[in-house]
């Protein structure tokens, strides 16, 4: 296989990190604009699969906690932008993104599809989670809080955990495995052009 | 200062392209996702059935014979209602396509592919077949966000048509609406049409919302309706925009109710 950089000066965009921010930015803008479709097929109950959340657990795998913290605080800003910003999305991408992280999957499970779906399927209902408890606490901590009551919030948040977490891990391979391959390549031709 | 000098020259690459990350997100969540909109609408543009005078016009004939459906069944006082319906529907509104449903599962939102270049504006009324579907919460220059009266945040000042009997409407993330009322004894029975009241202040009044299915009168503090909607969000593919200024205050300020001050949404 040829190095991505080659010994000349070569356009930019033939760049290893112009590429690099090219697949990484358009992975991430590809899981924003699959966000509001719902195509048939790829829904459960209503619910579509949480692209930024496998977004998210992709990037983190083989990462720092901080790039998980870091990526989830982005995308998390992002979603906020396309929805309602309270109850904020960062905070849950950002849980998201640092127990990936912590995981230090490839240490200790071997690396497989069936590990990220079963990562990816707890951190969606952590992120869940993360939002009802975000609600309950808007309930119960202000007055005037427009959220229904907690039983409601909570019977809800098991529906929606369940069938986006059940899409999510499946669908998760899909944009973990052409993404994971980007980025091993990548760490691969970095190591041998430090060298 | 030499130690900071080594962290600069080791870590400047990543803080920078952190920084941008962030900024850039940061400026999407302030401009409220409005490129991210155009985009979606772009590329999702080959996909949008086109809507065209000819389908406007069959829509309206669809309509008009739901209408007439509705008015056989109604035979009794809501007549009037539904005759405000007609002359709301007729009002001057814009037609626009659904393309894009809410981007997480906590919101219900319905994204048109009208925007503020047909001039669409926040605060402009949303109904489609089935009645009053919600209200524009933000615009891109082709795109609008509507935050559906089925959202779990969302409060309409509501009436029994039939009976005049006031209450709110506000929803449960699902196809079913609850409707809370003032009074311990309503009148209202099943079936009973629901219309937005004249004390909506973010709603014009008489709009058909749905109809009664279950009534829970032992319900504390106040009984409660079950509404069923004509048109479940989930189905609805095509919606009209129609102008609408909210108002600052209810218009009738002798007849006030506790609930009064937090019976409209944000």
């Amino acid at each position: 296989m040829t190095p991505l950089i080659s010994p000349g000066k070569p356009p930019f965009y033939q760049q290893s990190w112009f590429l690099n921010t090219l697949v990484t930015a358009g992975s991430v803008l590809l899981c924003l604009l699959l966000l509001p479709g719902r195509i048939p097929g790829i829904e459960l109950l209503g619910v579509a699969p949480h692209w930024l959340l496998i977004w998210v657990v992709a990037w983190s795998v083989k990462r720092t906690v901080w790039e998980g913290a870091i990526a989830g605080l982005v995308l998390g800003l992002l979603q906020d932008a396309m929805t309602a910003p309270q109850p904020t999305h960062t905070l849950s991408l950002i849980v998201a993104g640092v127990l990936t992280a912590r995981l230090q999957k490839h240490r200790y499970l071997q690396e497989d599809i069936v590990s990220i779906a079963l990562i990816v399927f707890a951190m969606a209902v952590i992120a869940e989670t993360v939002l009802a408890l975000q609600i309950s606490f808007d309930q119960l901590l202000s007055d005037g809080s427009l959220y229904p009551s907690l039983p409601q919030v909570w019977l809800y948040h098991q529906r929606v955990a369940l069938s986006s977490a059940i899409l999510s891990s499946l669908w998760a391979p899909a944009l973990y495995y052409p993404l994971n391959r980007w980025w091993d390549h990548r760490r691969a031709s970095g190591y041998a052009q430090d060298s | 200062m030499f130690v900071l000098r080594q962290w600069w020259n080791r870590y400047a690459l990543k803080t920078g392209v952190v920084v941008v990350a962030v900024a850039s997100a940061w400026f999407m969540r302030i401009t409220e996702g409005a490129a991210l909109y155009e985009a979606y609408h772009w590329i999702t543009r080959p996909i949008q059935p086109d809507l065209n005078r000819e389908q406007v016009l069959e829509n309206s004939y669809i309509l008009e014979l739901q209408q007439r459906i509705v008015e056989l069944e109604n035979q009794n006082r809501s007549l009037r209602e539904f005759e405000d319906y007609v002359d709301t529907l007729n009002e001057p509104g814009i037609r626009a396509r659904v393309i894009g449903h809410a981007a997480d599962h906590w919101w219900q939102h319905l994204i048109l592919n009208r925007g503020s270049r047909q001039g669409v504006k926040v605060g402009h009324i949303v109904t489609a077949p089935g009645g009053v579907v919600g209200r524009v919460v933000a615009v891109s220059s082709n795109t609008s966000k509507v935050l559906l009266i089925t959202d779990a945040t969302s409060r309409v000042g509501a009436k029994v048509s039939r009976s005049r009997v006031l209450g709110v409407v506000r929803g449960q993330s699902n196809d079913r609406l609850v409707m809370e009322f003032f009074e311990k004894d309503p009148d209202v029975k099943v079936g009973d049409v629901i219309v937005t009241s004249s004390y909506s202040r973010l709603f014009p009044r008489e709009l058909p919302i749905g109809r009664v299915e279950f009534i829970d009168i032992t319900k504390s503090p106040a009984p409660e309706a079950m509404i069923q909607l004509s048109a479940p969000s989930s189905i609805i593919e095509w919606a009209v925009i129609s102008p609408f200024d909210p108002m600052e205050s209810v218009d009738d300020p002798k007849v006030s109710n506790p609930e009064d001050n937090h019976k409209e949404n944000p």
